[in-house]
C-alpha cells in the first residue's frame, strides 16, 4: 500500500517537474524567436513590449529561464524529482561550458574591470575552470543545468538591471581609428538572447528527458532538428529575396500574343566552299508569340527595357563548350578505369588526380586557362569565348568522371559475366551493357556538374572578358562564323576567338560599374537584380533537373 | 648488397616489362601497330603543336582522328581500349599542367622576389618575409602575407561555420532524419551548393556589407568576418555531403548491435558512429576547408581588395583581401611583376588546397581499410 502512495507522490510531482521543464524549452523557443525579430529590427530594442520595455522584459525572461532550469537541477539532485541521470554530464560539455565562461570572464576581466593581458587571462582561466568544474565534476543534473542557467542568469541580469540599456555601446580598446569597431545593444542583445536561449533549451530539453541517455537523446536532437531546419531556412530565404528583388525588372513589359515578338530568321543556304556558288537557299521569318524584353533585348539606349540575352547566348555556348569537351573525355575515361584498367598504382594515380582537380580552386583555373590557352589561339593573348569553354570544360571533366566511375561501378558484376557468357566481346559489353546502365547516373552527375558551371565567374574573368552593357547585335553568334581556308587550320571561327560575355561574368561587370546612363540603363540596382534572378533561375533548373531525373532512376532501377 | 640487388630487380622488372610489349608487338597485327603509332604520333604532335602555336596543329589532330577512324573500323576492341587510355592519361595530364603553367608564369617574380636565407639566395623568399603589397611605386614589393592572411582569416571562420553545423547536417541527413524529411532535406542542401558565388557575393555586397558596416560603425564595409560567414555556408554542402557518405559507410550491423544492448540512438550515434566514421569525417571538414580557401567571387565582391594586414591581427571587422581576390580583382589590369607575382597567389592556393585534397583522400583511405570496406 505505501508503495503505491509513494509512487503516485512520485508521479506528481514527476509531471509537475516535466512541466516545468517543457515549459522551459517553450520559453527559450519564445526567447529565441523574439531574438530573431529583434535581430531583424521587427522588434525594437528601444520601444515596448506587452506595456514593458524590451530590454528588461527580455532580460528578465532570461533570469526567469535560468532559474527554472537551475531549479530542475537541484530538484534533481536533492531527489525530489525522479530523473536518471550520468555520473557526469561528460568531456564535451564540460569542454564547451569552459570555452563560453572562458570567453565571458575574459570579456567582462578586460573591458569592463579594465584588468592588463595577465590580469584577464587569469580571470578568465579561473571562470573557465570553475565551469569545467561545475560541469564535468557533479553528477550530470547538476552539471548540465546550472552552468547553463548561470549564464542566462548573469546575461539576463545585465539587462534587467540596465547594465546594457538601449544607449549602451561598447568599442574595444587597441583597435586603431581607421579599423575602429562600435558594439550596440541592436546587435548584442539578439545575439546573446539568441545564444542563451540555445543553450538553456538544451539543458532544459535534457531535463525534460530525465538526463541520462534519454535526456542526452532529446537534447542533441532539439540541437540537430534546429540545424537542419535552419539550413533550409537560409536557403528558403536567400532564394525568395533574390527572386522579391529581381521579378520586377525581369517581367517588365512581358506581352503575350500573336506576333509581338522579336523575329527570328530561319535560313538554310548551301554554299561550295572555296568557290562562292550558292546551291540552294531558303529563308523563313518567325515571329514569337512572347515578348520578353529582360530576356530578349540586350544593353541599348534605344531600349524601353534592357536586358540580358547576350549573356544568355554566352551562358548557353560555353555550356555546350564545356559539355562537348568534358563528357567524352570523362566518360571514356572512366570506361577505361573501371572496365579495362587493373587496379593498381595507375588507377590510383588517376584516382588521386581526379579529386585534386575536382577540389582545385576555380580561379586557379583561370590562372591556367590565361596561361595556357589564350597565347595560342590569336596571334597576341586575347581573352575569348573559346578558352572560356575549355576552361570550363577542364573544371567539369573531374566531376564528369567521378561520377560516371561510381555509376558504372554500381552496376553488378553479374551483367557483365551474363554479357561475357554469351561470348561478346569486352567492348560491346560496355557498349550494350554497361553504358546503358551507368547512364541514369553519367547524365545525373552531368547536368549537376552543368549547373555549377553555369555558375562560375572566376575563371571566366580572367580567360573570356566581354563588356559591362552588351547589345543585342554583340550576342555570339558562333553556328554562322564557321569559315573554311585552304591553308591549315582549315576551319577557323572568328566568333569563338572573340571575348563575349556569360550571365555570372556580367553579373560581376554590375556590381562594379557604378552608373549605366550611357547605356540607357537608369536603374543599376534593379538591373543587377534582374541578372541575379536569370542566372539564378538558370542554374537551379539545371539542379532541379538534375535532381528530379536522379529521383526518377533510383526509384525505376534499384540494383541492390 | 642492396643497390646491387635493387639494380637486378629493376633490371627483371625491365626485362619483364620488354617481353609482354613484344609479346604485344608480335601478337597484334601489323596494320593495328601502324594505325597505333600513327595515332600516338598524331595526339603528341598535336599538343606540340598547340603548345608552339603551329598551325599545323590541325594536320597532326587529322592525322590522329584518322588513325582512330580506321583503328575503330578494323580493330574495334584494342582501339576502344587504347583511345580510353589516352582520355585517361590526358586527363590525369591536366594537372601537371596546371602546376607547370602557373609556375612558368610565377618564375620573374619569385626570381626579382629572391632573398638570402643562410647565406644561399631563395627565389620568393622575400614575398613571405616582407609585409608590403606595392606594386606601383619603386622598389616594388609584392608581399603575399597580408592575403594570407585574410584568407586565414576567411578560411578559420569558414570552418567555424561549417565544420560543426555540416557535421551535424550530415548527421541528421543519414541517421536521424525520417526518409520523408531527408527527401526534402538533402536536395536542399545540394540546391544551397547550387547558388553560383557571385550571386551570394551580390547578397553579401548589396545587403550584408552596408547592414554589417551600418550596425558595428565600420569605416567603410568589408569584413572577414562576414565573409567567412557566407563561404563556410558556401562550403558547408561540401562538408555535408562527404560527411554523410562517411556516416552511411559505418556498416549497418556495428549499429545494431550497439542497439539491442538497449542503448538510444543517440548513445549508438555518439558511441559507435561517430569514432567509427571520425577520420572520414575529418576528411569531410578538410574538404571543406580546402573549398573556403578557394572560393573566389564571394570574397572579391565583399571586401574592400587594398592588400593591407588588419590590426591587430584577429580584427576580423575588417576585410583587406585574399589570395583568391586579389588574383580576380588585379588579373586584367596588372602587367609585368604584378601579373607574374598573381601566379605566385595561384601557386600558394594551388599547393595548399592540393595538399588539403590528398591529405583528406589518405584519410579515407585508412577509414575504408579499417571498416574493412568493400574495395
Amino acid at each position: 500500500m505505501t508503495g503505491a502512495t509513494e509512487t503516485g507522490v512520485v508521479r506528481g510531482r514527476a509531471s509537475t517537474a516535466k512541466t516545468v521543464a517543457a515549459a522551459a524549452v517553450g520559453l527559450s523557443a519564445l526567447l529565441f524567436a523574439l531574438a530573431l525579430a529583434a535581430g531583424f529590427e521587427l522588434l525594437s530594442l528601444t520601444g515596448r513590449l506587452a506595456g514593458v520595455p524590451t530590454i528588461p522584459l527580455l532580460g528578465g525572461l532570461l533570469v526567469t529561464l535560468g532559474a527554472a532550469v537551475i531549479a530542475f537541477g537541484a530538484g534533481s539532485r536533492l531527489e525530489l524529482v525522479e530523473t536518471d541521470p550520468s555520473r557526469s554530464a561528460g568531456l564535451v560539455a564540460g569542454t564547451l561550458f569552459t570555452g563560453i565562461w572562458f570567453v565571458v570572464t575574459g570579456l567582462v576581466a578586460s573591458q569592463t574591470l579594465g584588468l592588463g593581458t595577465v590580469g584577464w587571462l587569469a580571470a578568465a582561466s579561473l571562470g573557465g575552470a570553475a565551469a569545467f568544474a561545475v560541469t564535468a565534476l557533479p553528477r550530470e543534473d547538476v552539471g548540465s543545468t546550472v552552468p547553463a542557467g548561470a549564464l542566462a542568469g548573469s546575461v539576463g541580469l545585465v539587462m534587467l538591471t540596465g547594465g546594457i540599456g538601449p544607449d549602451w555601446s561598447w568599442s574595444p580598446a587597441g583597435f586603431s581609428d581607421a579599423q575602429s569597431v562600435t558594439v550596440f545593444p541592436r546587435v548584442v542583445i539578439p545575439i546573446a538572447v539568441a545564444f542563451c536561449a540555445l543553450v538553456v533549451g538544451w539543458a532544459a530539453a535534457k531535463a525534460y528527458g530525465g538526463f541520462g541517455a534519454r535526456g542526452r537523446h532529446l537534447g542533441a536532437y532539439l540541437l540537430i532538428y534546429l540545424n537542419a531546419g535552419s539550413i533550409i531556412a537560409v536557403l528558403f530565404v536567400l532564394v525568395a529575396f533574390v527572386f522579391a528583388k529581381g521579378i520586377d525588372p525581369v517581367m517588365a513589359g512581358v506581352t503575350v500574343g500573336l506576333g509581338v515578338g522579336p523575329t527570328t530568321t530561319l535560313a538554310v543556304d548551301l554554299v561550295i566552299p572555296f568557290a562562292d556558288v550558292r546551291l540552294f537557299g531558303l529563308s523563313y521569318d518567325v515571329v514569337w508569340p512572347v515578348s520578353w524584353p529582360f530576356v530578349m533585348n540586350g544593353a541599348s539606349i534605344l531600349n524601353d527595357v534592357n536586358g540580358v540575352w547576350p549573356a544568355i547566348v554566352g551562358t548557353i555556348w560555353l555550356v555546350v563548350g564545356a559539355v562537348a569537351l568534358a563528357v567524352p573525355l570523362g566518360v571514356g575515361s572512366a570506361i577505361f578505369l573501371t572496365e579495362y584498367a587493373e587496379r593498381g598504382r595507375f588507377t590510383q594515380v588517376v584516382e588521386v588526380a581526379t579529386n585534386a582537380l575536382w577540389s582545385t580552386p576555380s580561379i586557379v583555373f583561370g590562372l591556367f586557362g590565361a596561361a595556357f590557352l589564350l597565347p595560342r589561339f590569336t596571334p597576341t593573348p586575347k581573352k575569348s569565348l573559346l578558352a572560356g569553354m575549355i576552361t570550363l570544360g577542364f573544371m567539369l571533366l573531374p566531376l564528369v568522371l567521378i561520377t560516371a566511375r561510381e555509376a558504372m561501378l554500381s552496376v553488378p558484376d553479374e551483367y557483365r559475366d551474363a554479357s561475357a557468357a554469351l561470348g561478346v566481346s569486352k567492348w560491346q559489353t560496355v557498349r550494350s551493357v554497361v553504358l546503358p546502365a551507368a547512364m541514369p547516373g553519367v547524365v545525373t552527375g552531368v547536368i549537376l556538374g552543368v549547373g555549377r558551371i553555369a555558375g562560375e565567374t572566376a575563371p571566366l574573368i580572367l580567360t573570356m572578358g566581354g563588356g559591362t552593357f552588351v547589345t543585342v547585335d554583340q550576342a555570339a553568334s558562333v553556328v554562322d562564323s564557321f569559315q573554311l581556308t585552304l591553308s591549315p587550320p582549315f576551319v577557323t571561327n572568328p566568333e569563338l576567338t572573340q571575348a563575349t560575355t556569360a550571365l555570372p561574368y556580367q553579373l560581376y561587370q554590375l556590381i562594379l560599374a557604378n552608373v549605366g546612363q550611357s547605356s540607357g540603363i537608369e536603374n543599376m540596382d534593379t538591373f543587377r537584380w534582374g541578372t541575379a534572378l536569370v542566372l539564378l533561375v538558370v542554374v537551379l533548373s539545371f539542379y532541379a533537373i538534375g535532381i528530379a531525373t536522379r529521383q526518377y532512376f533510383r526509384r525505376k532501377l534499384d540494383y541492390e | 648488397m642492396g643497390t646491387t640487388d635493387d639494380a637486378t630487380d629493376w633490371q627483371r622488372h625491365a626485362n619483364r616489362r620488354l617481353a609482354t610489349a613484344r609479346e604485344f608487338v608480335a601478337e597484334t597485327e601489323t596494320d593495328a601497330l601502324a594505325a597505333g603509332l600513327v595515332g600516338v604520333l598524331g595526339l603528341l604532335g598535336g599538343f606540340v603543336g598547340f603548345l608552339v602555336t603551329s598551325q599545323y596543329t590541325s594536320v597532326a589532330v587529322a592525322a590522329f582522328l584518322a588513325a582512330v577512324g580506321y583503328g575503330w573500323v578494323r580493330h574495334r576492341e584494342l582501339t576502344a581500349r587504347a583511345v580510353t587510355l589516352a582520355m585517361t592519361v590526358s586527363t590525369s595530364l591536366i594537372l601537371v599542367l596546371i602546376l607547370a603553367f602557373i609556375v612558368l608564369e610565377a618564375l620573374p617574380a619569385l626570381r626579382y622576389e629572391s632573398g638570402e636565407l643562410l647565406g644561399v639566395s631563395v627565389p620568393g623568399l622575400r614575398m613571405f618575409t616582407g609585409t608590403d603589397w606595392n606594386p606601383a611605386t619603386n622598389p616594388k614589393r609584392f608581399s603575399m602575407l597580408p592575403m594570407i592572411h585574410g584568407t586565414v582569416l576567411v578560411t578559420i571562420v569558414a570552418t567555424l561555420v561549417a565544420g560543426p553545423l555540416g557535421v551535424a547536417a550530415a548527421l541528421f541527413l543519414s541517421e536521424i532524419a525520417p526518409p520523408r524529411v531527408r527527401e526534402f532535406v538533402k536536395p536542399g542542401v545540394e540546391i544551397l551548393a547550387g547558388i553560383p558565388s557571385i550571386v551570394y557575393g551580390f547578397l553579401g555586397f548589396a545587403i550584408l556589407g552596408p547592414w554589417v558596416s551600418d550596425q558595428f560603425d565600420l569605416v567603410g564595409q568589408g569584413t572577414y568576418l562576414f565573409v567567412g560567414i557566407v563561404v563556410g555556408l558556401m562550403a558547408l554542402p561540401t562538408v555535408v555531403s562527404v560527411a554523410e557518405d562517411a556516416i552511411d559507410s559505418v556498416p549497418e550491423s556495428m549499429k545494431s548491435g550497439s542497439l539491442a544492448m538497449g542503448t538510444t540512438d543517440w548513445q549508438t550515434m555518439t558511441a559507435i558512429t561517430i569514432p567509427a566514421a571520425f577520420s572520414g569525417v575529418s576528411a569531410a571538414v578538410l574538404l571543406g576547408v580546402g573549398r573556403a580557401i578557394g572560393e573566389t567571387m564571394a570574397a572579391t565582391v565583399m571586401l574592400r581588395n587594398e592588400p593591407t594586414i588588419a590590426e591587430p591581427l584577429y580584427n576580423v571587422f575588417y576585410g583587406f583581401e585574399t589570395l583568391t581576390s586579389v588574383i580576380a580583382n588585379k588579373y586584367g589590369s596588372a602587367t609585368g611583376l604584378q601579373e607574374s607575382a598573381l601566379f605566385v597567389a595561384g601557386i600558394v592556393l594551388f599547393v595548399s588546397v592540393l595538399a588539403l585534397s590528398i591529405g583528406s583522400q589518405l584519410i579515407e583511405a585508412h577509414m575504408h581499410r579499417k571498416l574493412g570496406g568493400s574495395e
